[in-house]
């Protein structure tokens, strides 16, 4: 529920570079660059080169074995400056897909390359305009892949893309496909983040079964496990984002006079940012808990819902406190905090949007 | 095998030696067994359970073994209460003098002081009560007129205190009394324990909306107190109180788990209530949306309250975390008896009536008192005052 001595070094190490190298500037450079590449490239090396690929696997896998609450320490530091990065892509989704649903030969064909990071990977999953597993219609059979998959991100920089589809039998199978390579259609945009996406087609895209996960073996249960670690990952980052924009909230509000008092002193304000500070710890909470759960090797369905549905609903409200309590600036473009609230509602679509995570944490609840 | 893991092996077959069967049931609120001159016991099973466990001074199990605590660490305390969570064990007594105010004269009272009363409570031998809010100072508590004159060996005590729970049934109550009515409001403020059989003490009991009658107002007429009672200096009783307001606090969040009342799962109860479909599904979708939505926040406080744990085990505790604890844990509490009411329908709406069940009458009236968590020990509002100025810095 803590981190431990290494894991808190590592939070610092990481807050420290961010801070100094990756500030809020750096992803208006990413989102003006339209053509350009979804994260700054030079700046993911040089995370590459402080070993965080490879952060969360355990050592025989060739992690540096930090554990996921390692991956967890890093994630809240991004998400403050709401930085750029495959992160949760590459590392969280795709990476822990390998190792949890691949057979021996094929996690050390990839893993040693995703944790060097001498590649990266991402993940399509999400169709239409909501994610739900359970409503998935790309279908694996017979070695081809057919369907269309939406909102994949940071698919120009990956080398590996890791198709999730259904199984004639109605399993889940994960296709390992080169991005370069493969033969299916991509259509790039970005989004009002900043970084890009791709909506991507397969009309009859084949697949090797040495590049299908499990080869063969049903591997449902491990590409949930995999799904749910990119879930609450991708809360991680969120929370990371909140916390930032109450920081910066109070700060305004300590700062800034109008009818000769400072606006803090204000208890209708007071109260509002109490209580944005009161959901702040809830959901960091319960973060560290399902991240906690993850390294003990306990089930963590019902705890992504959690994280996820409570990320979002927070978030969204935090955003939108910080943006009002900012007043006429929190609408500029030039104010940092209009980011956080496009990036929030990037990441509510990401991996389930509260709705969906309700209703799946009910049926976990037996209701 | 660690001394932890011992520890727990331990602990768990000594629960089962000496708590019975009978003592293994759901608490229900006439068979809670309070301190007191006058305490009964419900049964001479509940009269073993308690005695066995006072006896070990598990009652107040990390208070030093000196005053008759258990003298156990935090860890240690932690897997007393995670085994006695798993057998099913009663608390083995209710008393705010192990909740609050023991912890309080722990940190301020004198040796003598704390030989005098700390094994009575622990052994609840002597139920307290609590002498703080006045009919005109509640939120604004430094404002309390309450006055005790320096009478040279004694102190004369006069005025009156209100909400002051089960005042009828206390032995003791502990008191904010002014003792300097020139110094700054919160300077002059002393905390005095009173023996409520000392002649000019009365006590009047107060109807709530939920039929309750635990809250009481105590009248003091020309009261005299030893002076041996002051716990702290003189005119330094605020400091005692803030000590004692932070276990009032954390007790109060943590109510739920008191057990203090009977309480229902929102799960069955619903289900029960509302019925399911052919996939064992709620059939009404937005009361299902309802409680996955209250259920993952109460989980959410349940987190932040393990974290804190850690964090105390490890010497790293976030000063700001405790102070979210009331807040949080008292809304929530109230928005799980506002849904169980609209779960029930109608038939949450008797007040005492052949028409509703026991459950139903319940959880009706724990909706009604409930109201008072929001208020009791610090507003909701003075809660959010704080958190703005203490945890997040902002300007005053």
């Amino acid at each position: 529920m803590i981190f431990n001595e290494e894991q808190s070094m590592l939070q610092d190490t990481v807050r420290a570079f961010v801070q100094e190298h990756a500030p809020v500037a750096d992803l208006r450079a990413v989102r003006a660059d339209v053509n350009g590449p979804s994260y700054n490239l030079e700046l993911w090396n040089q995370l590459v080169e402080l070993g965080l690929p490879a952060v969360a696997l355990p050592e025989q896998d060739g992690g540096l074995g930090f554990g996921y609450m390692g991956l967890l320490a890093v994630l809240l530091e991004t998400g403050k400056t709401v930085m750029a990065s495959p992160l949760v892509s590459s590392v969280a989704a795709a990476t822990s897909l390998i190792q949890l649903a691949g057979t021996d030969d094929q996690k050390s064909l990839w893993l040693p390359r995703l944790t060097s990071g001498e590649i990266t990977a991402t993940v399509a999953v999400q169709e239409g305009r909501h994610y739900s597993l359970s409503a998935m219609q790309t279908q694996l059979v017979g070695g081809e892949i057919k369907g269309s998959k939406s909102m994949v991100m940071d698919l120009a920089e990956a080398d590996l893309l890791i198709v999730i589809a259904k199984t004639a039998e109605g399993k889940l199978a994960a296709a390992v496909l080169e991005s370069s390579k493969a033969d299916f259609d991509a259509q790039r945009y970005c989004l009002m983040d900043g970084r890009k996406y791709s909506d991507l087609t397969f009309t009859q895209t084949s697949v090797a079964p040495g590049n299908i996960l499990g080869e063969g073996a049903d591997r449902t249960a491990e590409i949930e496990q995999a799904l749910n670690i990119a879930t609450i990952a991708t809360a991680a980052e969120m929370v990371g984002g909140a916390e930032s924009l109450i920081e910066r909230t109070v700060q305004h509000l300590n700062d800034r006079e109008q009818f000769d008092v400072k606006l803090a002193t204000f208890q209708a304000l007071q109260h509002r940012c109490a209580e944005m500070y009161c959901q702040l710890e809830l959901v960091k909470s319960a973060v560290f808990s399902a991240f906690a759960r993850l390294d003990r090797g306990k089930d963590i369905h019902k705890a992504a819902s959690q994280v996820k549905a409570l990320a979002n609903d927070y978030y969204q409200h935090i955003s939108n406190e910080a943006v009002q309590m900012h007043g006429g600036m929190g609408v500029t473009d030039e104010l940092d905090v209009g980011l956080y609230l496009k990036r929030s509602r990037v990441c509510n679509q990401l991996f389930g949007d509260a709705a969906y995570h309700r209703e799946r944490y009910a049926k976990a609840l037996g209701v | 095998m660690s001394d932890l893991n011992t520890f727990r092996e331990e602990t768990r077959a000594w629960l089962l030696e000496h708590c019975p069967e009978s003592q293994r049931q759901p608490i229900v609120k006439s068979e809670q067994i309070w301190g007191g001159r006058n305490r009964k016991f419900p049964s001479a099973d509940a009269q073993s359970w308690f005695e066995a466990m006072s006896d070990r001074g598990w009652t107040a199990p990390t208070w030093p073994t000196a005053y008759g605590g258990g003298g156990l660490s935090a860890e240690e305390a932690k897997i007393l209460q995670q085994e006695m969570a798993r057998l099913g064990c009663r608390p083995a007594l209710y008393e705010i003098g192990i909740w609050m105010f023991g912890p309080a004269l722990l940190a301020f009272g004198t040796e003598e002081q704390k030989l005098e009363h700390i094994p009575k409570i622990v052994r609840g031998e002597i139920r307290w009560a609590q002498g703080y809010s006045e009919p005109s100072a509640g939120s604004d508590l430094a404002s309390l007129k309450t006055k005790a004159e320096d009478y040279g060996d004694h102190f004369l005590v006069n005025g009156t205190k209100i909400w002051t729970t089960n005042a009828q049934l206390a032995d003791w109550i502990f008191c904010l009394v002014r003792t300097n009515p020139d110094a700054p409001k919160q300077q002059g403020i002393s905390f005095l324990l009173i023996d409520m059989r000392t002649e000019g003490v009365s006590v009047s009991p107060i109807e709530l909306i939920s039929g309750e009658s635990e809250f009481c107002q105590t009248f003091f007429d020309n009261v005299k107190v030893p002076k041996e009672n002051l716990v702290g200096e003189l005119n330094k009783g605020w400091d005692v109180a803030k000590e004692l307001l932070k276990h009032e606090r954390a007790m109060m969040s943590s109510m739920e788990s008191m057990s203090e009342k009977e309480e229902f799962s929102l799960v069955d109860l619903a289900k029960q209530t509302l019925g399911v479909d052919a996939e064992d599904a709620l059939n009404n979708a937005e009361v299902r949306t309802k409680i996955a939505a209250l259920d993952m926040e109460m989980q959410a406080f349940a987190q932040l309250n393990e974290r804190m744990f850690y964090q105390h085990k490890a010497k790293q505790s976030d000063p700001r975390l405790p102070l979210l604890l009331k807040h949080i844990g008292t809304k929530q509490l109230q928005r799980k008896d506002e849904l169980l009411l609209e779960i029930l329908g109608n038939k949450s709406l008797s007040w005492e009536s052949p028409a509703s069940s026991h459950t139903e009458h319940t959880v009706t009236r724990n909706w009604a008192f409930d109201k008072a968590h929001t208020i009791a020990g610090g507003t909701s509002e003075i809660q959010l005052n704080i958190i703005a100025k203490r945890a997040l810095g902002m300007a005053s």
